[in-house]
């Protein structure tokens, strides 16, 4: 499926043909940089910060001490001043010097402000405008002249003021960083009083030798010329690039100043400059913690360059890992990837931990982006315009290289990955190096083709992949022979293969620039992506797990595509908000730490770039049901404060809901999801390692447990343990209205009846297809108290004692709460989880039980109406839910099929949530249009409307249907109503009657029932649910025995008569 | 040199996949120069090497892809299984978690790659287990039909870095119908029994004689790892050919 070149050649007849031959190059890279903005390639031509931005560009005349003179573009950013020449000749360059990605300027420098000690205003000649420069190293006087309209000249100056002052504070990180600088110490041999008062480091070469022969290198030569160029042209911080700067790296850079110059070219310097101590802090502040990528690290720390000496000590394998690990705490995203380990052993032959940390950082950040991310994309991106380039260049090779089915990327991808350190000697691999952080990643494609050109001969004989690459390893390991050894000129019999190599590389393929790599990675990366998430879909929902299985393999698509469509969708609007609100907020002062692992908004949304998180927290969890399931969306969209969760709203989810007070909607185009008490419980049930989040396996799993459900008792069940917060077995009286509320919320807006239930429902006359449903929910709550148990004595006791020794207020209060639990006995593990809402339900309950008991009522109503007191600590076990459920068909209809129905995964156009002609809930529906909960009529009208503003639905259905019973009802409300407010003063001896009747006759009774029942062997587990398991009517007529027993106490549905006659 | 004779002689490509640092590129090392390295270089994309094998009737040239095995390499290792006859899926003995993954491998190359191809489960570093001395059950004999017996005595035994028993891995083996074999990069053992299997395992029919028996780059075994920057990729030189396998 990776099949690059296929996609190549169908990719390559869109190529612009303006792109060869080369010389057209130059011409089309000025004019064109789609895919950059200005500010990027600001950025990238001057090797600056992301923070900066290019704010003023004037044209003018930069004078050197040494006496050259450049027409040019001065550039001013935040913190810095650029300047790069156009072409030497061209006089009037101002104008047509735009962009100067076509290779390096002949002249420029990249100046930090902080490194400007003066300003000065020259008043040579009065027309013209200019400026003397002086920087940090004070041997230097710039010369800057203006070539614009006075008014301009002004301005510019007026900026660049301002910008030098706001730069003052950087002061003591510059005499840091300079005193760090090898060059810094070559000049002034250790005697500046900025400069360090030791060699500084310049890598572990200095211990450990430098690879190579320094003499064949020339290494002394080369360092006398450098110590030349940098005493007359500045050096670190405030080095001027002359066309001489590129030559002397070019012919390879010396030893110990290898490191300090690829920090300058390549810009790492300046990430330095600014967080002098973001590397070591970032050490201490992940010290001992752990990691996958810390593990993959440790593992490859031995075979990192293992035959450079300065690898087999603990010195050098401890820089190796320290570097590693603080990239990998510093950009998460990348982490570790192989490949790094070899690039990073690299870089620290040259230079410290430091700087090969910033190093690291630029390369992956903008020299080889995406090269190491978890897809790697960047490595596949890069080989895919290779070959596209090699069919460009070199034709006949690419025609016989498809015909022999050799594919080039498997030879050329590791030269791209460990940027040739891996492939070829060292020595020439850091040759390599010197010209790749000077001009950028173009040098890899330029060095890649040359090696195919200078092969070409050799490649076009080989049929196989084999072959092709036994000719290319050979080729690299007699890079030091000569090129043309049976020559008669001495000279040319003197010219190495690596030489040779460079010179192809850089002459004949001069053509390739940034330019044309931008273009060429910007033609591809669509397909490239498309084709690892093709790839990652494939393998991830293989390995799914076990749970998977139950769903189809189309739905299991279709949860993969929904479930990272929201999560990068909401990643994208969310980042887009945030952009907005630091706009709003003109927060301009941007650390550049943040450049270290900050993407670009448009980078994300792909998983083939990579995923920055791959778990859905829970309003992204709304945001995916709401795509599935209809009852997943808002009635009313954009409520600012999330009701309906009463006091069960963990502080957690809480503050979740109340992120929306942004003017863009954080859901975007999608409707609004809605965010129920029941789905807060899915959350929770789905999210199995307790992260706070779901992954796609959790998602998959918890639809599974859903949607692939065997039968109806596994639905039941899964419906229960959803309420049996602390796994118990048990369900009390508050999950028994959470229940009926969730099985309201789901249904609220239709759901897919059987066309013969709705007719014989006795409720449903008249109120269409959804009614039947709303009877049967109450006649659920009904039931479900009629066969409720009551909790056992003994616990109550337990926990009365338990709060001894505090005061009488709390003591009752505890008391009550303990009611509202339901019980004590809690296993450890949902204890932990649930702490949080436990904590606030105690509240909620304690201050409900002193509104709820009313002082006028009497002990007997009190006693009448038990099973709705709070007081009363009652449960259902499953096997009573089962038998209530399945003693209504509406309700066993639902769970049957009507609940996983409910989930529409598949693209089945006539169930989508967002197809309104599922027939029952067509009516229902219809009553709701445009949001408008006012206007929704009858019953069902209502209860939506209680859904939506928050109010315990379970407890409407009650009033409702029974108006008569409204002051009885009121007792056992657990929500707050506001005629109970004034009552709030007698909480205390209410209370205290309250206990009383605790332990009073009534209260004893439910206590003996309570025995009884357990002796009649009713409640729990074992013996119910073998009773399901048997024949039903004796699991029923067990069931009555328990209920005769509590007739005297908890005679709800006689109650109900009761009252209503009255 | 082994040479054959007029045996005929073909070409199979075969890949190594499994997770990062179980050993792959060791036991191709160990195959192809009859060598060990304490500290390999992690694989960079793939490795190419090439290894002759003699057969009582033919000889077969194994053009080995060593592949890298971290996770985040998976989505280049299309490229490198696209056309494989043969396949070592390779976990560590000593890490639970490696099983796991060569199981993706076997889904996967059963799945994508060539219909009919062979794959080999190898669990290497045996030498790391106590049953490394061979004394009480020589893997050494172990192939397609060993007897998967010996788990139950293996659990018992403490102290010994061994997590996947034998009769785990050769169940699972079974029952996807792979060759199964333990195995030591480091002392060699039963390393070339793996190859020697897959090369009988390859049915007759599939075999090509691209280019003519082995013309265009005859006893061209290449492999090892020569030079300073020790590459395992392209840098490796081409002159320590070895006989073929000894069998
Ligand atoms: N004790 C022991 N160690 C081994 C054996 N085989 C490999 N190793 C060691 O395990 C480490 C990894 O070996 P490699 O061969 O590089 O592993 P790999 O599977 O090629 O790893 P990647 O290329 O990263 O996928 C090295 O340090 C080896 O020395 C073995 O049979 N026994
Ligand atoms: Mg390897």
């Amino acid at each position: 499926m990776l099949s690059l070149s296929s996609l190549i050649s169908k990719a390559s007849s869109l190529i612009d043909p303006n792109i060869l031959p080369p010389s057209l190059l130059n011409q089309v890279n000025g004019s064109t940089n789609d895919g950059q903005t200005p500010a990027v390639l600001f950025r990238s031509n001057f090797r600056l910060p992301d923070s900066e931005s290019p704010l003023a560009v004037i044209p003018c005349e930069l004078s050197l001490p040494t006496g050259e003179h450049y027409f040019g573009r001065l550039h001013l950013s935040e913190s810095f001043l650029c300047f790069s020449s156009s072409a030497p000749s061209s006089v009037s360059g101002a104008s047509s010097s735009s962009s100067s990605t076509a290779g390096p300027p002949s002249c420029g420098f990249t100046l930090p402000l902080v490194a400007i000690r003066r300003v000065e205003r020259l008043h040579s000649r009065s027309y013209l405008f200019a400026l003397a420069v002086t920087t940090w190293h004070n041997d230097q006087k710039l010369t800057l002249q203006f070539n614009s309209l006075r008014s301009t000249c002004e301005k510019f100056c007026e900026a660049l003021k301002k910008n030098l002052r706001s730069q003052m504070s950087e002061m003591k990180n510059l005499r840091m960083l300079v005193g760090s600088c090898y060059s810094e110490w070559l000049v002034t041999g250790g005697k500046s009083k900025d400069g360090a008062k030791e060699e500084p480091d310049a890598g572990l070469g200095m211990v450990w030798k430098y690879p190579g022969d320094a003499k064949k290198l020339r290494d002394r030569s080369k360092m006398r010329l450098w110590a030349e160029y940098l005493r007359e042209n500045g050096r670190n911080i405030t080095l001027i690039r002359q066309p001489t700067f590129h030559k002397l790296i070019r012919v390879g850079l010396p030893n110990r100043l290898r490191g300090e110059v690829w920090e300058l070219t390549s810009g790492s310097l300046y990430g330095r400059l600014f967080n002098p101590t973001l590397y070591t802090d970032t050490l201490t502040e992940f010290s001992g913690r752990h990691s996958l990528s810390i593990d993959e690290i440790e593992k490859d720390l031995n075979r990192s360059l293992p035959e450079y000496p300065g690898f087999q000590s603990e010195e050098g394998i401890g820089r190796l890992r320290r570097v590693l690990s603080a990239y990998s705490w510093k950009n998460p995203d990348v982490g570790y990837c192989q490949a790094m380990n070899i690039v990073v052993a690299a870089l620290l032959i040259y230079m410290s931990e430091t700087q090969a940390f910033f190093l690291l950082s630029t390369l992956c950040d903008r020299l080889v982006p995406g090269y190491y991310s978890q897809t790697m994309y960047g490595t596949l991106l890069d080989q895919r315009v290779f070959e596209s380039l090699v069919e460009k260049t070199m034709p006949i090779l690419w025609e016989h290289l498809v015909k022999s089915d050799v594919q080039l990327s498997v030879v050329s991808l590791p030269w791209f990955l460990s940027l040739f350190i891996n492939s070829m000697p060292l020595v020439f691999a850091f040759r390599v190096l010197d010209v790749f952080f000077l001009e950028g990643p173009k040098v890899l494609f330029q060095v890649g083709l040359a090696i195919l050109r200078i092969n070409g001969e050799e490649l076009l004989d080989v049929t196989d992949d084999g072959a092709f690459i036994s000719c290319l390893k050979n080729y690299f390991l007699r890079l030091d022979e000569s090129a043309h050894p049976r020559s008669d000129n001495e000279k040319l019999r003197a010219v190495t293969r690596f030489q040779e190599l460079m010179v192809v590389a850089f002459r004949e393929f001069s053509g390739i620039t940034e330019q044309t790599i931008t273009d060429q990675r910007t033609r591809h990366k669509d397909s490239v992506l498309s084709s690892i998430e093709s790839f990652a879909k494939r393998t991830t929902l293989r390995n799914l797990g076990p749970e998977s299985k139950r769903l189809a393999t189309n739905d299991l698509g279709y949860i993969y595509d929904r479930f990272y469509k929201v999560l990068y969708e909401r990643q994208e609007r969310l980042a887009a908000i945030e952009l907005e609100k630091e706009r709003l907020n003109e927060k301009k002062v941007m650390s550049s730490a943040r450049s270290i692992s900050e993407k670009s908004i448009n980078e994300k949304g792909r998983i083939g770039l990579g995923p920055s998180s791959q778990l859905m927290d829970y309003d992204y969890f709304r945001e995916f049901l709401a795509g599935v399931a209809k009852w997943a969306i808002a009635d009313s969209p954009s409520q600012l404060f999330s009701p309906g969760l009463g006091g069960s709203l963990d502080p957690q989810w809480g503050s979740n809901g109340r992120k929306k007070s942004i003017n863009l909607s954080p859901w975007g185009d999608n409707a609004e999801p809605a965010d129920h008490e029941f789905m807060q419980r899915l959350f929770r049930r789905w999210d199995t390692d307790y992260r706070s989040g779901l992954s796609l396996q959790d998602v998959v799993a918890g639809l599974a447990g859903i949607k692939g459900k065997k039968d109806i008792m596994e639905s039941i069940s899964y419906f229960f343990e959803l309420y049996d917060d602390d796994g118990d077995g048990r369900v009390d009286r508050e999950g028994i209205l959470r229940i009926s509320e969730a099985l309201l919320f789901i249904t609220r807006r239709g759901w897919e009846t059987p066309p013969n239930i709705g007719d014989q429902n006795r409720n449903s006359e008249g109120k269409g297809g959804t009614d039947p449903f709303l009877g049967s929910v109450s006649g659920f709550i009904r039931r479900c108290f009629e066969y409720a148990d009551p909790d056992q004595q003994g616990k109550q006791e337990e926990v009365s004692t338990g709060v001894e020794g505090m005061d009488e207020l709390v003591d009752l209060l505890d008391l009550a709460s303990d009611d509202e639990d339901g019980d004590s006995v809690k296993s450890p593990v949902k204890e932990k989880e649930l702490k949080g809402k436990d904590k606030e339900k105690d509240e909620e309950s304690g201050e409900k039980t002193s509104l709820d008991i009313d002082a006028n009522t009497r002990p007997s109503a009190m006693s009448a109406n038990i099973a709705l007191d709070p007081a009363n600590p009652l449960h259902i076990t499953l096997p009573t839910f089962r038998m209530i459920v399945l003693a209504d068909e509406v309700l066993e209809y639902f769970f049957e099929t009507g609940f996983a129905d409910s989930i529409v995964l598949s693209t089945d156009g006539s169930k989508t949530p967002s197809g309104r002609n599922v027939s029952a809930g067509a009516s229902a529906f219809g009553n709701l249009g445009g949001g408008g909960i006012a206007g929704a009529k009858g019953l069902r009208g209502v209860l939506d409307n209680i859904v939506n503003d928050g109010m315990r639905v379970a407890q409407e259905v009650r009033r409702r249907m029974d108006e008569a019973q409204k002051e009885m009802e009121r007792n056992a409300v657990p929500g707050k109503y506001k005629e109970d407010e004034e009552e709030e003063g007698d909480a205390k001896s209410i209370m205290e009657g309250d206990r009383e009747l605790l332990k009073g006759a009534e209260a004893s009774v439910v206590d003996e029932a309570a025995k009884l029942a357990i002796k009649t062997g009713i409640p729990d587990d074992d013996g119910a649910s073998g009773t399901l398991l048997g024949s039903p009517t004796s699991s029923l007529a067990t069931t009555h025995v328990g209920e005769e027993l509590r007739t005297p106490t908890t005679p709800m549905p006689t109650r109900v008569e009761f009252e209503m006659d009255k | 040199m082994a040479e054959g004779g007029p045996k005929p002689s073909s070409s199979v490509k075969l890949v190594l996949l499994g997770e990062a640092a179980v050993g792959k590129s060791s036991l191709v090392l160990r195959f192809v120069n009859d060598d060990f390295q304490e500290n390999r270089e992690p694989t960079i994309g793939a490795a190419f090497l090439t290894q002759k094998c003699n057969l009582p009737s033919r000889t077969i040239k194994f053009e080995i892809w060593d592949t890298a095995g971290q996770e985040r390499f998976a989505s280049l290792a299309p490229m490198y299984y696209r056309n494989a006859q043969s396949a070592l899926v390779v976990y560590d003995l000593t890490k639970a978690s490696s099983l796991a993954k060569a199981k993706h491998w076997v889904a996967e190359l059963q799945r994508q790659a060539s219909p009919g191809i062979v794959i080999a489960l190898v669990g290497n570093k045996l030498d790391l287990t106590s049953q490394s001395t061979g004394l009480e059950n020589s893997m050494g004999g172990l192939s397609l039909s060993a007897a998967a017996g010996d788990g139950d005595e293996e659990e018992e035994e403490e102290g010994d870095a061994r997590q996947i028993t034998t009769a785990e891995a050769k169940s699972y083996a079974d029952e996807e119908g792979l060759l199964f074999f333990e195995t030591s990069a480091k002392t060699g053992h039963n390393v070339q029994e793996v190859f020697t299997a897959i090369a009988n395992a390859i049915p007759e029919s599939t075999l090509k004689t691209r280019g003519g028996p082995g013309s265009n780059r005859a006893g061209n075994g290449t492999g090892g790892d020569t030079f300073g920057s020790g590459g395992v990729n392209l840098s490796a030189v081409g002159e320590t050919n070895k006989d073929g396998c000894a069998c």
